[in-house]
């Protein structure tokens, strides 16, 4: 019995919310609330937070250790949308007390007015538990899937074909069987069985009351047939192609990855080995002619005569070098250059005047300076070069 | 004696290395022939036919043959770029058109890198071109434009294979091994 009032109780959840999420993602994950997590959790806010727990019946002991009771565990469930997928098995018992209380119900049609109402109500109360678990384990399970699609957790391929197989397995196939319709030994052929019988009732059963039960039982399950249909859709039409898709997809991963860590060293698919086309053969001429074909086609290549004047002299450098010696000694090189130039154009480029001097790199010339530091100007077409008077001569062989 | 109808072009194109597929007339005349075929050419030419809904092909006994694992390889890190690219790469096979450079720009940017450089018919851009005309020349891709080309059916050949070999791997068994 708790003493405290309703809203005493939310406010505490209210007020201390973190606390008993705390106590249900430990529990949750560990499926128990060992002594220390409890101290540890409950020791920031003084003493008197343990015994509110237990007085508002949050939790209670298990030995030395705690658990959090189902009915807050259910709450947090629901609250945080944290559902845990549940096997089948444990939905499926839900078939035998559905079936159970149905016959109850129909060999008790003629005794107790009052137990046949309460059996009818129980009988709701089991509907409404099995379809929540139902739409709770569809939920969860599409949302692993998608996990498993997104693979944000980088899974291995591997790892990935065999979680896709666990659920597919364990999980989707035997919850589609408890929903399949045309099978004899699901639950929800029960459902419909039941309802069937809920309809006639409702019309022709003597007692008004029971008439309304009966009429209340018929409009839930209407309803619970559609919502399981719909549940059934979604495992059928998505979770069981998404996971088959991801179980072949990441087995055909694995197989190319494996594949990839040493190709040379696995048989790849046989196809058949080409031909060698021997040189008597019937049609060697026209593979012949085709290989040459290949190379016979050529771009058309343009070609475009620049309309820029191009002079095309060439410095002649054993030319120039005979001339320069012939000349020796000279007294400025660089007037040497220009006339030697003048001779042979009128007009002297700039590029044209430095080949020349470039003769007054050979080493088998003596360069002097003048002392005065006289300089000379030699113009070109295109500038006014001032540069120094430089006397040659042939240098002093040793 | 009344051969079928297309027999010269199934006999050559099959025993090219053509894959011959089930939107091709020829392959109609194949299928309804299919066990005479399959005699003709194992007393013919000592060669397996192999019948399969969307595609069929040849085998020989030899089966050393460098073709085969050059697609096994471009098919495998194709499939694995795709997939880290968020694609469904079985998706992209059945339905999407490929152009040659985005299948540069995978093969540039890929962590096979070096496996991709190691093998002269897939380590440049050009290299490719060839190993990707040879795929159209025996149909296991159909070129829509120059530059251009979708999958056929063919790839199935591959990824069966990619199949079988991590379903052995996950056995445990080992698998032959090519005597290189």
């Amino acid at each position: 019995m708790i003493k405290a009032e309703p809203r005493t109780i939310l406010n505490f959840l209210n007020t201390y919310f973190d606390v008993v999420r705390d106590l249900f993602e430990y529990q949750q994950q560990d499926g128990i609330i060992t002594k220390e997590v409890f101290d540890m959790i409950c020791h920031k806010h003084g003493a008197q937070m343990k015994s509110r727990l237990r007085e508002y019946r949050v939790v209670r002991s298990i030995g030395s250790d705690f658990e959090m009771r189902d009915v807050y565990f259910k709450l947090m469930e629901f609250l945080l949308f944290e559902f845990k997928p549940l096997l089948p098995e444990t939905i499926e018992k839900y078939k035998g007390a559905i079936a159970e209380l149905f016959m109850k119900i129909r060999k008790s049609e003629h005794s107790d007015r009052d137990i046949l109402q309460e059996r009818i109500k129980n009988l709701s109360g089991q509907v409404r538990e099995f379809v929540d678990l139902v739409e709770r384990n569809a939920f969860r399970l599409l949302a692993e899937t998608r996990d498993l699609k997104s693979n944000i957790d980088r899974v291995q391929y591997r790892e990935k074909v065999h979680k896709a197989s666990f659920w597919i397995e364990y999980y989707i196939l035997p919850l589609n069987r408890i929903l399949d319709v045309n099978h004899s030994e699901s639950v929800t052929s029960k459902l419909v069985e039941v309802c069937e019988y809920a309809n006639r009732k409702r019309l022709d059963y003597s007692d008004e009351t029971t008439r309304s039960e009966y009429e209340k039982l018929y409009t839930q399950l209407i309803q619970t047939n559609q919502d399981l249909l719909k549940q059934s859709k979604i495992l059928t039409n998505e979770l069981l192609p998404l996971l088959e898709r991801i179980r072949t997809e990441s087995l055909i991963l694995t197989g190319f990855i494996e594949f990839l860590r040493n190709p040379y060293k696995v048989e790849t698919p046989p196809l058949l080995k080409g031909t060698r086309t021997m040189v008597y053969a019937k049609d060697m001429y026209f593979k012949v002619r085709e290989f040459f074909e290949q190379f016979q086609i050529e771009a058309p290549v343009i070609v475009e005569n620049s309309e820029a004047d191009f002079d095309r002299w060439i410095f002649d450098r054993t030319l120039f070098k005979e001339k320069l010696s012939a000349s020796m000694p000279v007294n400025d090189f660089f007037g040497w250059c220009f006339k030697a130039l003048k001779k042979d154009f009128d007009q002297i480029e700039t590029d044209k005047f430095f080949a020349v001097t470039g003769l007054l790199f050979d080493e088998e010339l003596q360069i002097d300076y003048s002392k005065k530091s006289e300089r000379v100007s030699i113009e070109t077409t295109t500038s006014i070069l001032d540069v120094p008077k430089l006397k040659i001569e042939p240098a002093i062989k040793l | 004696m009344v051969y079928p109808a297309h027999h010269r072009q199934i006999v050559e194109e099959l025993m090219s290395g053509k894959f011959l597929l089930n939107n091709e007339e020829h392959f109609n005349s194949l299928k309804e022939n299919e066990s005479f075929y399959t005699e003709f050419f194992k007393i013919s030419f000592d060669l397996e036919l192999i019948m399969k809904p969307e595609f069929s092909y040849l085998l020989s006994k030899d089966t050393q043959e460098n073709f085969s694992r050059d697609v096994s390889i471009f098919i495998a890190i194709l499939s694995y770029e795709l997939d880290r690219d968020g694609r469904n790469f079985i998706e992209s096979f059945d339905f999407n058109e490929f152009t040659f450079e985005e299948i540069d720009n995978y093969f540039l940017n890929s962590s096979f890198i070096d496996l991709i450089e190691s093998n002269k018919t897939l380590r440049d851009n050009e290299s490719r071109r060839t190993l990707l005309n040879g795929m159209a020349r025996r149909n296991i891709i159909y070129k829509t434009f120059e530059d251009r080309f979708t999958f056929t059916q063919a790839y199935k050949v591959f990824v069966d294979f990619a199949k079988e070999l991590a379903l052995k791997r996950i056995k445990g068994e080992p698998e032959t091994q090519n005597a290189e």
